[in-house]
């Protein structure tokens, strides 16, 4: 029984001298330990911002910010450091941006990309020591136009955060969101719906027309200026007396448009590129053509065997001047190609004639798809050619 | 007279009976943390720290620690000093930490600690038991950084981290993985016969002598073993 | 589902790709001591299968609920070694008193694995590796029949390598790790498999 109780004791003592021992190396090593992985943590933060000192991490949720944020730290200096995820190809890049005192770049880097891997790991370089203004004039590099612009729309996000981190204000809303913002203003009764109209008119002095959804009207944007009309084509935003007589008037042109559906068979030599054509009131050409995207042979003829069209719908004067132009739906490469659907590039046509249709910009990365799509818009010069000769010829 | 006795004890971990070569103990952080020279003088260090620490301890409570719990009592010990190594590595040398991950806790049950303290620390004075560590140690770091040296020089074509350039083309990569290792060991071992022959006790087989074990092993599956032999 | 596949990639994982013994070098001793007979082999295999099983069951619930809690976590392997010291001792206990079959054949065994750096070594790469109870158990049993898995493959090896004439540096240890050496190089042969199998 002795025997026992001195072995027990003997164990425990040791085990309770061992812990004790263990105790006091933990208190020793234990802030050291810390500090060591705390300096591990900011090895990345110090990257961007090689002159911070402490970093502290801001609970970002209590700040409106640009939703690319996804974490942020301050710096004793009064900088931050802000992590971003912008949306890219296809996962999009994640950058930490380092911003000084004063809104100035301290550095970027590139933590993960899942674009092509190149430029993003270079072009960092280009912001440090810019503000705002400098970094927004930062030029993309072609070949990874999307890449770099995503890059550089995330270090001024990141300038901007930081702004109001610091306490100031930013308009930190998109582009989408400012133009819905000045079409709800300028027509109240459109309830805040409103869709751009697809021109088949020639109006004067009016840049774009979007129509409530509700039929309540429309906003004409000229120049900066957004004018809501009624649907009786009476201008309700208060604007010079002579811009409003002008805008109500061609409003009513436009109103009053009637389109009437032609029937192509009766003109065999169009291009199978046509798929519909209608003829408005006034004389203007509203045609519909299928474009060869990089899907089908290349972009450059016509194999409906495979792939997906783009569909463009494009109106026209009878004398060959493109008035509007619109990408109808396509099948692109996500953010190469399918930058045929958006406005700044389908937006370029309106107003050219076949002399001058060629000089518009290209989609960088998107040959193919850009000539398929030039190539349909060939195709509906050539159309309404047809179409008015046509017209002459049955007289 | 007494001086020499000393010296031998402290110099014959080194060859004559050099744990990882000749008396084959600790082969799982022989074989697993030389596939860098940093590494393997690392744990070679850490391992010797306990291993001094450990047989001291032991040493000076081996008449209060009753036989019936002695390897539970021995367990603690080193487990307490392999704990305070890991604490003291991962504050001042976090990167040899990241290094050895978990060997560096599975020092614990390293049978050339147990095997010492079992062996040698539990029968003889501190200041022998304090060279005893020493010499093992010395002879452990040794051993594992002449393997970490052949297998990092020519399976990564580096020293320490270090590339050297001129034998790049002729790396031999399978080196540095885990089969590497059991080849280089076995080749060693092979070599210190060849240079040791009639000179040293070679054994090229475990033996109750070096087994941890041995104290809890009332079974006799060693001595089983040995006979079938 | 996905569950079900996490855990057959951490079983499967852990048998052939991660192999304790053969590319982690953990329960090499036991490996290189005591795979002479293919009976003896599959003694000590299913011996350090339980022992891993029960280890892991017992020191995930302390880590997480009793250390962490304290903040205590410094303590882990002293707690660890102690935990499977005295599972082994009640182990081998119970099997002497209720199965003597057993203890006839597996009891020889228990003693060898408290120093056994597998069984240690799996308890705590659970904790490190962040897998919760059931991923852990799953763990373990991976390992533990990769150790058996390693075992009886090289037992039979061996008994090859005892009849034949080896060079004399070679005889005994020397030849085993290179044998060791090759069945290892083998097993590299899985790397990639199971996650492509589930790709």
């Amino acid at each position: 029984m002795k025997k026992y109780v001195k072995s027990t004791l003997v164990l425990v003592c040791i085990c309770a001298t061992i812990s004790l021992m263990l105790a006091a190396t933990n208190a020793i090593t234990a802030p050291i330990i810390a500090k060591n992985q705390n300096a591990a943590a900011n090895a990345a933060l110090l990257e961007v911002m090689p002159d911070g000192k402490e970093f502290e991490p801001v609970d970002i949720s209590s700040f409106t910010l640009p939703a690319t944020v996804t974490e942020a730290y301050k710096e004793a200096g009064g900088g931050h450091v802000i992590t971003l995820t912008t949306a890219g190809y296809s996962s999009g890049l994640v950058l930490m941006c380092g911003i000084n005192a004063d809104g100035t770049v301290s550095g970027t880097v590139c933590l993960a990309s899942g674009e092509t891997l190149g430029h993003e790991k270079t072009y960092g370089a280009n912001f440090t020591g810019k503000n705002l203004a400098e970094a927004e004039a930062v030029d993309t590099i072609s070949g990874a136009t999307k890449t770099t612009a995503a890059y550089r729309g995330a270090v001024k996000d990141a300038i901007n955060a930081a702004t109001i981190l610091s306490g100031g204000s930013v308009d930190i809303r998109t582009e989408e969101e400012i133009l819905a913002d000045n079409l709800a203003a300028a027509l109240p009764a459109g309830e805040g719906k409103f869709t751009k109209q697809f021109i088949t008119e020639v109006i004067e002095g009016i840049d774009a027309v979007y129509r409530a959804e509700n039929g309540k009207g429309a906003v004409c944007v000229v120049g900066e200026q957004f004018i809501g009309v009624d649907e009786s084509g009476v201008v309700v935003s208060a604007v010079e007396t002579a811009l409003a007589e002008q805008i109500s008037a061609q409003m009513t042109i436009l109103n009053s448009s009637v389109e009437t559906e032609l029937d192509l068979s009766n003109y065999p030599e169009l291009p199978s590129a046509l798929v519909s054509a209608a003829k408005t009131a006034t004389g203007n050409y509203v045609l519909e053509l299928q474009g060869a995207g990089y899907g089908i042979n290349g972009g450059d003829e016509y194999h409906p065997a495979s792939g997906e069209y783009i569909y463009i719908r494009v109106s026209m004067t009878k004398d060959g001047k493109i008035i509007d132009c619109l990408t109808v739906s396509q099948a692109e490469t996500q953010g190469i190609g399918s930058v045929c659907a958006e406005e700044k590039f389908y937006g370029q046509f309106a107003g050219k004639t076949e002399a001058d249709y060629n000089s518009i910009d290209g989609i960088s990365g998107a040959t193919i798809t850009t000539n398929g799509y030039k190539k349909a818009i060939l195709r509906a010069f050539e159309s309404v050619k047809i179409l008015e000769g046509g017209a002459g010829n049955e007289e | 007279m007494k001086n020499n006795g000393n010296m031998s004890v402290l110099l014959k971990g080194i060859l004559k009976e050099n744990p990882v070569l000749v008396l084959i103990l600790g082969t799982c952080p022989t074989l697993a943390t030389t596939n860098n020279v940093a590494g393997a003088f690392g744990m070679g260090i850490a391992a010797m720290a306990v291993l001094v620490c450990s047989n001291m301890l032991i040493s000076l409570l081996r008449k209060i620690i009753p036989d019936s719990v002695r390897i539970p009592c021995y367990i603690v010990i080193i487990a307490g000093f392999v704990t305070i190594v890991q604490m003291v590595v991962q504050a001042y040398f976090p990167a040899l930490y990241e290094m050895l991950g978990v060997y560096l806790a599975l020092i614990t049950v390293n049978c050339i600690i147990l095997g010492r303290a079992e062996m040698f620390a539990s029968k003889n004075s501190v200041g022998k038991s304090v060279l005893d560590g020493l010499g093992m140690g010395l002879g452990f770091t040794i051993a594992l950084c002449a393997m970490a040296i052949i297998r990092e020089v020519f399976g990564n074509a580096s020293f320490a981290g270090h590339a050297i350039a001129f034998l790049e083309p002729y790396k031999i990569a399978f080196l540095v993985k885990a089969p590497g290792g059991m080849l280089v060991y076995g080749l060693l071992i092979a070599l210190v016969y060849v240079i040791t022959q009639g000179k040293a006790p070679v054994k090229t087989e475990f033996s109750c002598a070096g087994c941890p074990s041995a104290g809890t092993c009332q079974t006799g599956a060693c001595q089983k073993k040995g006979g079938e032999q | 589902m996905e569950m079900f596949k996490t855990l057959i990639v951490i079983l499967l994982s852990s048998v052939l790709v991660n192999n304790y013994v053969l590319s982690r070098f953990l329960g090499i001793c036991p490996f290189l001591g005591v795979s002479k007979k293919i009976n003896q082999a599959v003694g000590m295999g299913i011996s350090v299968t339980a022992v891993m099983l029960l280890a892991t069951a017992v020191t995930w619930p302390i880590q997480y609920l009793l250390l962490d809690k304290l903040g205590l976590g410094y303590m882990q392997t002293i707690v660890f070694i102690l935990v499977i010291a005295t599972l082994v001792q009640i182990l081998e206990l119970l099997l002497k008193r209720f199965s003597p079959t057993l203890h006839k054949g597996l009891g020889v065994y228990l003693p060898l694995i408290t120093t056994n750096c597998a069984v240690l070594g799996v308890a705590i790469n659970n904790i490190n590796d962040g897998y919760n109870f059931l991923e852990s158990i799953v763990s373990s049993l991976g390992c533990g029949l990769g150790f058996l898995l390693a075992m009886v493959l090289f037992s039979g090896l061996r008994s090859r390598i005892d009849e034949s004439r080896v060079p004399a540096p070679f005889r005994g240890l020397a030849v085993t790790l290179i044998a060791a050496s090759f069945i290892s190089l083998a097993f590299m042969g899985f790397a990639g498999v199971v996650d492509a199998l589930f790709a």
